[in-house]
C-alpha cells in the first residue's frame, strides 16, 4: 500500500497533511489510471505521427529528424591574429601575409519534391558544401645576377670576402708543362693554365644565344641587403589557394528491412605556388590543380532480426595536374641551375596523375548460438595513371669550374659558365606515354565473437588477403633482373621487360596471406567494474602502387650527359642543344647500363606486422575509468627507400683500398653490379625491421556537468634498422643498424578536455536571469595538450672521406668521456668531446642514433573557446576561437649534431640554435537551424 | 485477430467500464511540476513525507507517487549497428521484462529513422518481448532526433493520469551513424591548412546542448543504456552529452564497455526506473521565470532528485 501525503508549507513552516480526497489511491482502481495513461499515449502517438494509422501530416511532422536542419559557417584567419613565429623573429623577419576564408553550408532533412514525392522519414538527404579562399604571402631573400654580369661584365663582382672574382676563359685552357704532380695544385703549381677575360669582361660575341634569351627573362635586382651584391632580390609573392567541394548523401529506407544509401563527394582545389619570376622562367613551385570524386552505394538488408547483409560499392578518383607555363610553341621552360644564384625553370612542369579505386564489399552478420559471426568479402581494383616527366625541356647545371682557374677556389662563377653556355651536366626526360598501372586484391574474412561464458568474450578472426602484383595496361614495365646476365660484361643484372622473354605481365608473385587475430575481454571475477583485455594479431600489407613512372625505364628514359672533367670540358654547349639520344622504347638488356637503374623487388616479401596487447580497465568512483596496458608491435620486410637500402652498395671491407676508391672506375668495379651507378628501389625494398614496446596509463572521466577529460601517459621504446634522414652505414649488416628509432619519444603525455561551462540556466553556477545570462550562458572550451620527451640524437661526422663506399657515416665514440652534461641547455646540450670524426676510410663505431642522448622535449597546447547564443529552440549562433599553440610557446630546435675532426672541430656541436613555433588563431561563426 | 491484440482491447474495455472519476483539476492559475526522485530510506518502497522548495520558496506537494505506484515505461530501442551488441541487449531486456511488477505497463517504440510505436503500453510481457525479438536492426540512429518527442509523450501521460512515467532508451548509436552530419568529414582534401577540424566535436557539442536545453523543459525522466562505450573525441562529446541530457531530466545514462556488461547495465537501468518516485509540485507561476530550482527534503530519508526545470512556452525561452 502506498503511503500518500499531500504536504504544504505554510509561511510559518507548519506542515499540513492532505485530506483523503487528495490522495491518489485507493479511491480509484489503479488500473483506471493506467488505462488513462495508455489512452493518452495512443492519442499522443497518433497526433505525433508515431503510428501506422497516424494522419499523413502528423507522420510528416514526426520527430525532429524529419525536419530540415543545417548550418552556415565562416572561418576566418588573418595574419594580424597570429603571433610572429619564433623562428621568423630570430631571423629578424616580420609577420607574413595571410588571408583565409573558409565558408560553407550544410542542409539535411527529408527529401520532398512538391506534388511528386514526400520522403517523410523514409528518404533523407544531407548536403555539405565548403569553399576556401586563401592568400598566403611567401617572402624569400635570395641572390640573382647583377645587370652588368648579364652582359658579361664581371669587373665589379667580388667573392664573399669582398675580393675580386676573376672569370677565366675556358677556350684558353692549356696543360702547364711546369706542373709538379708530387705537390698539391696551387696558384704556384697549376696543372692547367687558363687566361682571365681582359678586364674581367666577357666579349658579347662569346655569349651563348640561348643563355641571352633566358637572361632577358630575369628581373632586375630589387634589394641592397648585401653584402657584396648578395641578397639582392627580395621576393614577396602571394600564393593563392582555392578549394570547393561538397558531400551529398541520400538515405532511403524500404519497409524497414532495406536501406539504400547513395553518397557523392566532389572537390576541386587549386594549389597556387608563389612565383619567383613573373614569366615562364619562374623557378618557384608548380601550381597544381586537384580533383577528387567519390561515389558510394550501400544496401543494408535485414534478412531477419539476427541476420544482416551489407553490400557496398565505392568508386573514387583522386587526380592532380601540374599547371604548366608554356611558351608559344607549347614547351615548358628548361631548367637552368647556376648556384649560388637563383635558378630558372622548374622540374615536373607537365605532370599529371590519377589514382582510381573501385571497391565492392559484402558483409554478412548473423548469430549462431553463442557465436556472433561476420563474413566479409571485398574486391578492390586500383589504377594509377601517371605522366611524370621531370625535365621535359631539359635541365642544365652550370658550375664555376669551367670559368675558373682549374684547381683554384674563388675563381669562376656558375652564372658566367651559363652565359658562355658551358654546361657541367645535363639531362632530359623522355616520356613517350603515360603509365597505366593496375592491381587487384581480394579479401575474405571471418570473425567470431564468442561469448564463452558470462563475463568472458573471445574474438577470433581469420583473413585471407590476396593481392595481384602491379601490372601495366600495355605491359610497359621494366626492371633489372639480378639473375639475368648482362651481355656487355657478362655479370648478373640486365634490363628485362614485362611480357617478353618468357616473363609475365609483372615482376612480382601473386600473394595470398592468412592473417589471424584473437582477442578476449574478461570482466575480472565477474565484476563489471574491471575488464581485462588481451589481443594478438598478424597482418600483411601489399607494396603500394606509387604515383610516378618508376619501373618503366625501357620505355621512358632520362638521358644524362656528364662532363668528363667538370673543370675542363663541358658536358654539352647550350647552343648545340641535346645530342640525339637513344630511341625509346629501348628494351635491350644493356639499355639501363651506366644509369641509376629502376629495380623492382622480385621476392614478393610483404611488410609483415605482429602485435600483442594486454590491458586492464577499472571503473573507479566518480565515473572515472583507469586503464593500464602494455603492448608490443613488431614488423619485418618493411619497405625501404634508397637511403635505407642499396642492393648495389660496395661492402665495407673495400675501405681497405683507401684512396683507390676515389677512382670512379675502380670504385664501380667493387659494386655487385658494376654496370649500374646505383639502383632506384623507390621505397619498395623489403628489408626494414622494427619493434616497439609501450606501456600506458589512461584516465577518463565524464560527468553529468558536461565535462569530459582524458589523460594519457605512455612510456615506449622503439628500435629499428633503417630510420633517419641520412640512411644507414652498413647495408649488408642490418644487425649493426639496430638502434633507437628516430622520432621515438619515450615519454609522452596528452590531456584532452571538453567542458560545457556550468554557467546560466539549467546549470549549477551563475544562474542569473536578467540580461547577464546572455553573457554567461553557452560557453564551452576544448583543449588538447601534448608534452613529449625529446627524440634520440643522431650524430654525424662533418666529413665523409670513405671514397663513396659509405653513404651515412656514423661518428666514433671517445672511450671514457661521458656524453651527458649536468645542466643541458641551449648553450650546450650534450658533450661533443665524447665523440670524434672517424679517420679517413674507416667507419664510425657509434650507433646510428644514440641510445641515451635525446634532444629537447616539446610541448603543444591547443584550445578552442566557443560561445553559443540560442536564438530559438532550434536555432543558434555560435562564435568560436581556435588557437593552436595558444600560449605561443617556443620549442627548442635540435642541437647541432655535426662532429668535426680535432683539427677543425665544429664549434657549434652540441649547441641549440633557435626555437620554433608560434600561436595561430582562427575565428569562426556558425548559424545552425 | 492476434491474441495479444484481443487481450489489449479486452483490458482496455474492462478498465474503461470502471469509469473512474477524474483527478481533481488543477486551478487555472496553478502550474505543476513533477519531480522524479529516489529515496534512500531504509524502506525504499515507502513514500516518505516530502517537503519542497521552488526557487527558494516553499511550495505545495500536491501528490506523491512511489515505487509501488503505477508505472508506464516507454522503452525505446535505437538499434542500428552491430548485431553482436544488439542480441545481448535484447536478451537482457526480455529477461528484465519478465520480472516487472504487475502494475507496470511497457510501451515499445523504435527510434531508427524516426520514432515509431511497436506496441502500445501493455502489461502483456510476452507480447513486448516478442516484438523486441522480431525487431530489425536497421536504419540510421535516431536517439537525438526522437528523444524530445518521446519525453513529450511521457509528459502528456503524466498530465492525464496519476502514474509514474519513464522513458528508457537502449541505443547502440554512434555519432557517425546519424543521418545528420555531426562528424564534419573533410570536404576538400587539398586544403592543407584547415584548422576547423582540429576540434571535431564542435558540431555534436552544439547539438547536444540544444537537446539538453530542450529536454530540460520536459518532466519525464530519461534513462539511456548506451551499448557502446567509445573514447574518440566525437563520441566522447556525444556520450558526455547523453549523460548530461539524461541527468538533466533526473534520469541517468549507462555505458557498456564489454558485451558482458550489457545485461547488468540494462538491469541497473530497469532498477532505476522502477525505484523512482515522483513528487508533483503545485505552484502559482510568478511572472517571467527562467528556471525552476527544486529542493526536496524528507524526514528520515536522503532524497536524490532532479534539481532544475526550464519553463515551457512564454514563461521562459
Amino acid at each position: 500500500m502506498v503511503r500518500l501525503a499531500l504536504v504544504a508549507f505554510a509561511a510559518a513552516g507548519v506542515m499540513r497533511t492532505a485530506s483523503p480526497q487528495q490522495t491518489t489511491a485507493p479511491q480509484t482502481p489503479a488500473a483506471s489510471e493506467l488505462s488513462k495513461a495508455v489512452e493518452e499515449f495512443r492519442v499522443q502517438a497518433r497526433e505525433r505521427g508515431l503510428r501506422a494509422d497516424s494522419p499523413v501530416q502528423a507522420k510528416f511532422a514526426n520527430t525532429k529528424g524529419t525536419r530540415w536542419h543545417g548550418r552556415l559557417f565562416e572561418n576566418f584567419r588573418n595574419n594580424f591574429l597570429d603571433a610572429v613565429p619564433h623562428e621568423v623573429v630570430q631571423r629578424g623577419g616580420v609577420q607574413g601575409l595571410l588571408r583565409r576564408n573558409q565558408y560553407g553550408f550544410n542542409l539535411s532533412g527529408p527529401v520532398v519534391i512538391p506534388r511528386l514525392y514526400n520522403g517523410g522519414s523514409a528518404t533523407f538527404f544531407s548536403v555539405t558544401f565548403e569553399g576556401v579562399r586563401e592568400k598566403v604571402g611567401r617572402s624569400v631573400l635570395t641572390t640573382i645576377s647583377t645587370l652588368p654580369e648579364r652582359t658579361g661584365d664581371w669587373s665589379a663582382t667580388v667573392d664573399s670576402a669582398g675580393q675580386p672574382m676573376p672569370i677565366y676563359d675556358q677556350a684558353t685552357t692549356a696543360v702547364n708543362p711546369a706542373f709538379n704532380p708530387s705537390a698539391s695544385v696551387s696558384a704556384a703549381n697549376l696543372q692547367y693554365s687558363r687566361l682571365p677575360f681582359p678586364g674581367n669582361r666577357m666579349p658579347a660575341s662569346r655569349l651563348d644565344a640561348k643563355a641571352l634569351e633566358a637572361v632577358a627573362l630575369l628581373p632586375a635586382p630589387n634589394s641592397g641587403a648585401g653584402p657584396f651584391f648578395r641578397n639582392n632580390f627580395f621576393i614577396f609573392a602571394p600564393e593563392v589557394n582555392t578549394a570547393g567541394g561538397l558531400i551529398a548523401r541520400v538515405d532511403h529506407t524500404m519497409r524497414e528491412r532495406h536501406r539504400l544509401g547513395v553518397g557523392l563527394n566532389y572537390s576541386n582545389g587549386a594549389d597556387g605556388a608563389a612565383p619567383y619570376y613573373p614569366n615562364a622562367a619562374n623557378s618557384g613551385g608548380v601550381s597544381r590543380d586537384r580533383r577528387t570524386r567519390r561515389g558510394t552505394v550501400e544496401h543494408v538488408f535485414t534478412i531477419s532480426p539476427r541476420s544482416v547483409n551489407t553490400l557496398t560499392a565505392d568508386i573514387s578518383t583522386d587526380q592532380f595536374v601540374n599547371l604548366p607555363e608554356l611558351d608559344a610553341q607549347g614547351r615548358a621552360f628548361p631548367q637552368y641551375r647556376f648556384a649560388p644564384y637563383l635558378s630558372m625553370g622548374r622540374s615536373y612542369p607537365l605532370s599529371r596523375n590519377a589514382r582510381n579505386t573501385l571497391q565492392v564489399t559484402n558483409g554478412f552478420a548473423t548469430r549462431f548460438k553463442e557465436h556472433r559471426l561476420r563474413f566479409i568479402g571485398r574486391f578492390t581494383a586500383e589504377q594509377v595513371n601517371s605522366f611524370w616527366p621531370q625535365y621535359p625541356s631539359g635541365s642544365y647545371r652550370f658550375s664555376a669550374g669551367l670559368t675558373s682557374l682549374p684547381g683554384i677556389v674563388n675563381t669562376g662563377h656558375g652564372f658566367a659558365s651559363f652565359l658562355l653556355g658551358l654546361a657541367e651536366s645535363a639531362q632530359r626526360s623522355v616520356v613517350i606515354s603515360p603509365s597505366y598501372f593496375r592491381r587487384q586484391s581480394y579479401y575474405y574474412a571471418i570473425r567470431d565473437q564468442w561469448e564463452l561464458r558470462k563475463g568472458l568474450t573471445v574474438n577470433l578472426g581469420l583473413n585471407l588477403d590476396t593481392t595481384t602484383p602491379r601490372t601495366e595496361k600495355y605491359n610497359r614495365q621494366s626492371t633489372v633482373a639480378l639473375d639475368e646476365i648482362n651481355p656487355v660484361n657478362g655479370r648478373p643484372g640486365a634490363l628485362v621487360t614485362a611480357k617478353a622473354g618468357g616473363r609475365g605481365r609483372s615482376f612480382q608473385p601473386f600473394n595470398a596471406k592468412l592473417e589471424p587475430s584473437v582477442s578476449l575481454a574478461w570482466n575480472i571475477l565477474g565484476s563489471n567494474r574491471s575488464v581485462a583485455r588481451a589481443g594478438y594479431s598478424r597482418s600483411y600489407s601489399p607494396v603500394p602502387v606509387y604515383l610516378g613512372q618508376w619501373g618503366t625505364q625501357a620505355f621512358n628514359g632520362n638521358p644524362t650527359w656528364v662532363s668528363s672533367n667538370i673543370q675542363l670540358q663541358p658536358a654539352l654547349r647550350l647552343a648545340d642543344g641535346f645530342p640525339a639520344g637513344r630511341a625509346f622504347p629501348d628494351t635491350r638488356p644493356e639499355a639501363a647500363n651506366n644509369t641509376v637503374a629502376d629495380l623492382i623487388d622480385p621476392s614478393g616479401h610483404q611488410p609483415t606486422y605482429q602485435s600483442f596487447s594486454l590491458s586492464v580497465e577499472r571503473e573507479l568512483a566518480g565515473s572515472m575509468i583507469v586503464t593500464m596496458g602494455w603492448g608490443q608491435s613488431a614488423g619485418r620486410n618493411l619497405l625501404l627507400s634508397n637511403s635505407g637500402s642499396n642492393p648495389n652498395a660496395i661492402p665495407l671491407a673495400a675501405l681497405e683500398f683507401r684512396d683507390q676508391l676515389n677512382d670512379e672506375n675502380f670504385n664501380r668495379s667493387l659494386r655487385p653490379f658494376p654496370h649500374y651507378q646505383k639502383f632506384d628501389v623507390y621505397s619498395s625494398w623489403p628489408e626494414g625491421k622494427y619493434q616497439r614496446d609501450a606501456g600506458y596509463l589512461r584516465l577518463e572521466k565524464r560527468t553529468s556537468g558536461g565535462l569530459s577529460m582524458s589523460a594519457y601517459y605512455e612510456f615506449s621504446k622503439q628500435m629499428d634498422n633503417y630510420s633517419g634522414p641520412y640512411g644507414v652505414q652498413d647495408y649488408y649488416n642490418r644487425a649493426n643498424e639496430w638502434s633507437l628509432t628516430v622520432g621515438n619519444n619515450p615519454h609522452r603525455f596528452s590531456l584532452t578536455l571538453m567542458y560545457e561551462l556550468p554557467f546560466g540556466a539549467n546549470k549549477s553556477l551563475l544562474t542569473v536571469t536578467d540580461w547577464r545570462r546572455y553573457l554567461v550562458e553557452g560557453w564551452s572550451i576544448s583543449g588538447v595538450s601534448t608534452v613529449a620527451s625529446g627524440d634520440p640524437i643522431y650524430l654525424r661526422p662533418q666529413f665523409n672521406n670513405t671514397g663513396g663506399v659509405v653513404d651515412a657515416l656514423n661518428v666514433n665514440v671517445v672511450p671514457g668521456v661521458d656524453p651527458h652534461i649536468s645542466n643541458p641547455g641551449p648553450n650546450l646540450w650534450y658533450n661533443p668531446a665524447a665523440f670524434a670524426q672517424p679517420p679517413n676510410f674507416t667507419t664510425g663505431d657509434a650507433a646510428r642514433t644514440h641510445p641515451s642522448l635525446r634532444g629537447p622535449g616539446s610541448q603543444n597546447h591547443d584550445l578552442s573557446v566557443t560561445k553559443r547564443f540560442p536564438l530559438t529552440s532550434e536555432q543558434s549562433l555560435e562564435l568560436s576561437a581556435v588557437g593552436l599553440n595558444f600560449v605561443n610557446l617556443a620549442n627548442w630546435n635540435e642541437p647541432d649534431n655535426l662532429i668535426g675532426p680535432a683539427s677543425a672541430p665544429n664549434v657549434n656541436a652540441g649547441r641549440i640554435i633557435g626555437s620554433r613555433g608560434g600561436r595561430v588563431i582562427q575565428l569562426g561563426l556558425r548559424y545552425s537551424f | 485477430m492476434p491474441m495479444k491484440r484481443r487481450l489489449f482491447l479486452g483490458t482496455t474495455a474492462a478498465v474503461t467500464a470502471m469509469a473512474a472519476p477524474p483527478p481533481p483539476a488543477t486551478p487555472a492559475d496553478r502550474a505543476l511540476l513533477r519531480v522524479p526522485y529516489w529515496s534512500e530510506a531504509a524502506d525504499a518502497a515507502a513514500t516518505p513525507v516530502v517537503q519542497a522548495m521552488l526557487n527558494g520558496a516553499n511550495v505545495t506537494v500536491a501528490r506523491l507517487l512511489g515505487p509501488a505506484d503505477d508505472l508506464v515505461l516507454l522503452l525505446v530501442l535505437d538499434l542500428a549497428g552491430d548485431l553482436s551488441r544488439v542480441d545481448p541487449a535484447r536478451d537482457a531486456i526480455n529477461a528484465r521484462l519478465k520480472q516487472l511488477p504487475a502494475n507496470t505497463m511497457v510501451g515499445l517504440l523504435r527510434a531508427q529513422d524516426g520514432l515509431r510505436v511497436l506496441e502500445d503500453p501493455t502489461a502483456n510481457r510476452e507480447s513486448v518481448a516478442g516484438r523486441i525479438q522480431e525487431l530489425s536492426v536497421s536504419g540510421r540512429a535516431g536517439l537525438l532526433d526522437t528523444m524530445e518527442t518521446a519525453l513529450g509523450v511521457g509528459d502528456a501521460m503524466l498530465t492525464k493520469a496519476r502514474v509514474r512515467v519513464a522513458v528508457l532508451y537502449v541505443s547502440d548509436s554512434v555519432v557517425t551513424n546519424y543521418r545528420e552530419d555531426f562528424a564534419n568529414p573533410v570536404v576538400n582534401s587539398s586544403d592543407s591548412r584547415d584548422m576547423s577540424r582540429r576540434f571535431p566535436e564542435a558540431l555534436i557539442k552544439e547539438r547536444m546542448q540544444q537537446i539538453v536545453t530542450r529536454v530540460g523543459r520536459t518532466q519525464t525522466p530519461l534513462f539511456i543504456v548506451q551499448l557502446n562505450y567509445e573514447n574518440d573525441r566525437l563520441n566522447e562529446a556525444y556520450q558526455t552529452g547523453l549523460i548530461e541530457a539524461a541527468t538533466s531530466t533526473g534520469g541517468n545514462a549507462e555505458f557498456c564497455r564489454t558485451l558482458a556488461e550489457i545485461p547488468d547495465a540494462v538491469g541497473r537501468a530497469f532498477d532505476h526506473v522502477l525505484a523512482h518516485s515522483s513528487a508533483e509540485l503545485e505552484f502559482k507561476p510568478a511572472g517571467k521565470v527562467w528556471q525552476y530550482d527544486v529542493q526536496l527534503r524528507a524526514k528520515g530519508a536522503a532524497l536524490r532528485h532532479r534539481t532544475r526545470f526550464l519553463p515551457k512556452g512564454k514563461e521562459g525561452r
